[in-house]
């Protein structure tokens, strides 16, 4: 009964929403500081890139070459941040994308390494590995009632749902925190905020390299999901792609990037005839959102609309049990 | 050897200017970074492949076509993405960045769904006239390709110096309010702006068809790409330091791919931009700014 509801199909078009929820909540940091960065493409890049090749080359477990690719990208995140986090706004976005070009560059002719353009392809599956790892134990999909395949995908579904819901809560209860007050006193005035005593630089840096982290994060999952990655995969498009999630969804409350990602992963997929004219439809949807809802389509106000909708219809219903958004 | 190598880099840095003094008229003026120039530029050389691949349509017709169509987006640019944002309360100064990187995406998309994905070939009727000078050959295309680049840097250099219309551009990229309490219509002006950066990109556009006898929708971003990367190496809103940026960086990439590999040349500008903007972030011409 089980193995009929599984779809692999929709497991997989989960798990890219899930990793699209990921980036978007990579820009999401970087933004709520008031900076826009476009380098999020090229720190996914990193982080593929680097478990990809310790995997591959190395047979380092899947787990430690994700950790890998992660840090690595963090600790790029810290280097680029430094120096341009002097830089503000426009300049900001032209350095952080040149610097997302560099990176694809580098990927593209670094060809001993990366296999240039054509991409690396054969990188362990994170599904697979794992079946075959409980295979050793003596486990058997079927026991669920479940061909290899679903497991397969099920496994990585459920892994990913895991992880970005523990991102999520942590960057929502980070935002209740300290650091989360200082971003937002730094996203509404930057002089205000360093003469109530912020130190802006290190709270300016620390969530660069938190978006890198979550990116490179992102990156790393990527790769071994698709178990094939290219310099294309991480190119200018991306970049914008993950903009446009936070643009689309509104880049004030976390809710807004992940309802972005969610829609526009979901939309050509169930739309098939749009897929073709997806990108296009992309940069008609930044402009009109730009002149007509420059906060994206999720909001503080609508949040509490929310909130006060379903509270009311619980008061109604008489239940007492109270729930946090 | 050399000198070839200089005259080819001359080339490339000139159309550069030329993409450069488009983002730079409109930094300039409107303090926005135009990402959807780049694509502009690719549809004028579009427009130039149909006119004389097409239609079999002479040069000039190719170039009066590029200029109008490309203006015509100009104005639209200016009409649907830039002026709803403007003196509106609230938004964000990124938006009108992100709003024309909106363009951009739907202008590359919608040159793969009306000219195809592939490379289309540019013919120019010259392009394989060649003089020998000495040991040196020097192509009729890139001599072509100069001279109406520096015409069009004379005329525009003359346009904002001399004129009227000139002065209320400078006018308006030093205030606005106050250009506007002066008398200056800032609203055409502003118009005006992006339709003759918009122009100049078709121009460009032409320029490198010309030059590297190929077009494809993706060269809008490379080059794009570059022409930002330019007017920050010569100082934003800066026209005379968009043109040396424009040399410097053709020249360089020449060099590049004759001296070393070939393969980081796209990688030069944004490398370069990287290290001016934490050493130097007026530019190398710009003038300082107090914050």
């Amino acid at each position: 009964m089980l193995a009929e509801l599984i779809n692999p199909y929709y497991l997989q078009v989960a798990s890219f929403i899930l990793i699209n929820i990921i980036l978007g909540v990579s820009i999401y940091i970087t933004l709520s500081t008031g900076q826009l960065s476009l380098a999020n493409a090229g720190f996914m890049g990193i982080g593929a890139y680097t478990s990809a090749l310790l995997t591959l080359n190395f047979d380092l477990p899947i787990i430690g070459g994700i950790l890998a690719g992660t840090l690595l990208a963090g600790v790029f995140g810290i280097l680029i941040g430094i120096p341009t986090l002097r830089l503000q706004g426009v300049y900001l976005a032209i350095v952080t994308l040149g610097f997302g070009e560099v990176i694809r560059v580098i990927f593209v002719n670094w060809e001993s390494m990366t296999k240039g353009a054509v991409g690396l392809s054969g990188i362990p599956h994170m599904g697979r590995e794992l079946l075959n790892t409980l295979k050793e134990f003596g486990f058997d999909p079927k026991i669920l009632g479940l061909q290899n395949n679903q497991f397969v995908f099920l496994a990585i579904f459920l892994i990913l749902l895991g992880v970005t819901i523990s991102i999520i809560t942590f960057f929502r209860r980070q935002n209740r925190s300290r650091v989360g007050r200082a971003f937002a006193a730094i996203k509404l005035d930057e002089k205000a905020a360093e003469s109530m005593g912020i130190n802006i630089t290190y709270y300016k840096v620390l969530a660069f390299a938190q978006g890198a982290l979550v990116a490179g994060f992102a990156g790393a999952l990527f790769a071994h999901v698709l178990a094939y990655i290219s310099p294309a995969d991480f190119a200018y498009h991306r970049a914008v792609e993950i903009l446009i999630f936070a643009v689309f969804g509104g880049s004030e409350v976390i809710w807004g990037p992940v309802f972005g990602a969610l829609f526009l992963t979901v939309m050509p997929e169930v739309l098939r005839f749009i897929s073709e004219y997806r990108y296009m439809i992309y940069g008609l949807i930044i402009i009109i959102m730009m002149a007509v809802r420059p906060q994206g389509l999720i909001d503080v106000n609508i949040l509490n609309w929310l909130k006060l909708k379903t509270s009311k219809r619980r008061q109604k219903h008489g239940t007492s049990s109270q729930k946090s958004m | 050897m050399l000198i070839e190598q200089l005259i080819n880099g001359i080339t490339l840095g000139s159309i550069y200017a030329i993409v450069a003094l488009g983002f730079t008229l409109v930094f300039g003026v409107l303090g926005i970074i135009n990402m959807a120039h780049g694509e502009i530029f690719m549809f004028g050389a579009f427009i130039g492949v149909v006119v004389t691949s097409t239609f079999k349509g002479p040069l000039w017709l190719a170039f009066m076509a590029a200029i109008l169509v490309t203006a015509a987006m100009g104005y639209l640019l200016e009409r649907f993405a830039l002026r709803p944002l403007r003196n509106k309360q609230g938004v964000s100064h990124l938006a009108p960045l992100i709003s024309t990187i909106g363009v951009s995406i739907l202008l590359e998309n919608l040159s793969h769904h009306i000219f195809g994905p592939g490379n289309h070939p540019f013919r120019a009727s010259f392009a394989e006239i060649s003089f020998q000078i000495g040991s040196i050959t020097v192509y009729l295309v890139q001599i072509v390709i100069f001279i109406i680049s520096v015409l069009l840097m004379y005329a525009l250099s003359f346009w904002l110096g001399k004129t009227k219309a000139g002065k209320a551009l400078r006018a308006t990229a030093e205030n606005l309010e106050t250009a506007s309490l002066l008398g200056v219509d800032v609203k055409r002006t502003i118009t005006m702006t992006v339709i003759i950066a918009s122009a100049m990109g078709g121009i460009a556009g032409i320029l490198v068809g010309m030059a590297f006898n190929s077009v494809t929708p993706q060269m809008g971003l490379s080059i794009g790409l570059k022409g930002l990367a330019i007017i920050i190496l010569g100082g934003m809103g800066n026209v005379k330091g968009a043109m040396a940026g424009g040399l410097i960086l053709g020249l360089a990439e020449t060099f590049v791919v004759v001296y070393g590999n070939s393969g980081y040349k796209d990688a030069i500008a944004f490398a370069a931009i990287i290290v001016i903007l934490l050493i130097r972030p007026q530019g190398l011409f710009g003038q300082k700014i107090s914050a």
